[in-house]
């Protein structure tokens, strides 16, 4: 069996649907979304409609949760720790294990998604970080359906009480990385860059 | 949960709540029923015949948590011994359940279209799946017993 293994990347616009039956979720139609640049695409992660693009740090993880005894809820909660991690490492408080609301929190907005998908054991899809993401893109959606809760992103949570302005995408990229590998217990961690890098950090 | 399917089971006949409660006791730690087939992927088999009633186990519902969706098959379509024959999503998993045995569905609990906490709260009975019409009984054979499936949940 392959490794554990941790894709980190960001998308190109595209609003993502779960498993579940959520079109109602999706405020704008399709062809205006598409005039934007963006695609709609059918998950089979959990969890309600989201969007993903630039400035977003989406982590895929592709974890064998039965070898590691995971059962689904303690592996969710885990991924939101790592949020609040990666967050706390840039001074920004996070709050998860929201009630009714997955994901990680920041005053009171929503700072990082979790969706997750589990077949024969093993984990897919992820969590998806929000570091300096147009916003607008958003109001298109009620994000993970939940109506009158705002998005927020790293970028603006640290504003004006950092040195040096907004965390870089690769500073980002490892902090999750880092927290990733502290929260599961991964003491090896062997990490390839692929692709152009052509992103705005 | 499995202390509360029990206690809904055993309050109806009032005469029997008496000798009912140290069983119930007794068993509230307990998340197995006797008498069920159970596989490694925490789903259970009820089987009645040449039908099995299929849904997953107490533990099961208790390591998703609340369960938002169930994805089941169509009546009449085929589900394969230790293949996939549906979705049990919560908090934001969405997980797949395996099919203890190969046959034709003949039923499915439309109520979990509305109601899909019923998995959560009676995983055993109220929150079945699927009943389906074995083609293959002696699958039966490479499931596991209430023991067993306890053990393998330590």
């Amino acid at each position: 069996m392959a490794p554990d293994t941790l894709l980190v990347l960001q998308h190109s616009p595209v609003y993502t649907m779960g498993k579940r039956p959520t079109e109602h979720n999706i405020l704008t139609d399709v062809e205006t979304l598409a005039s934007l640049g963006a695609t709609v695409h059918k998950a089979r992660r959990g969890g309600d409609v989201t969007f993903h693009g630039p400035g977003q740090h989406v982590v895929y993880p592709v974890v064998d949760l039965r070898a590691s005894e995971l059962g689904a809820r303690a592996y969710v909660e885990g991924l939101e720790d790592v949020m609040i991690d990666a967050a706390a490492s840039f001074g920004v408080r996070a709050t998860g294990r929201v009630p009714e609301m997955t994901g990680v929190w920041a005053r009171g907005k929503k700072l990082g998604a979790v969706g997750v998908q589990i077949s024969r054991g093993v984990a897919s899809h992820g969590f998806a970080f929000n570091r300096d993401v147009d916003l607008r893109w958003f109001d298109a959606i009620v994000p993970c359906g939940l109506r009158g809760k705002g998005v927020t992103t790293l970028r603006d949570e640290v504003e004006g009480g950092r040195e040096g302005g907004a965390p870089s995408a690769m500073e980002v990229e490892w902090r999750l990385i880092d927290a990733f590998a502290k929260r599961f217990g991964y003491v090896d961690v062997d990490a390839t860059r692929v692709g152009a890098g052509d992103d705005d950090g | 949960m499995a202390l509360r399917q029990f206690s809904r089971r055993v309050a109806a006949p009032m005469l029997n709540l008496r000798a009912a409660a140290p069983a119930m006791n007794a068993r509230a730690m307990s998340t197995v029923i006797e008498g069920l087939k159970y596989m490694q992927s925490h789903e259970w088999a009820k089987v009645d015949g040449d039908v099995a009633t299929i849904g997953i186990t107490d533990h099961a519902q208790a390591e998703l948590g609340d369960v938002v969706y169930v994805e089941l098959p169509e009546v009449g379509s085929t589900v394969t011994h230790k293949e996939t024959f549906g979705v049990v999503e919560s908090v934001k998993a969405a997980s797949d359940v395996y099919s203890p045995v190969t046959g034709e569905v003949i039923a499915i609990n439309e109520d979990l279209a509305d109601a899909p906490g019923k998995v959560n709260e009676g995983a055993f009975e109220d929150g079945w799946m699927m009943k389906v019409k074995m083609s293959n009984a002696g699958e039966l054979d490479s499931l596991m017993d209430a023991a067993a499936y306890e053990k393998s949940c330590e």
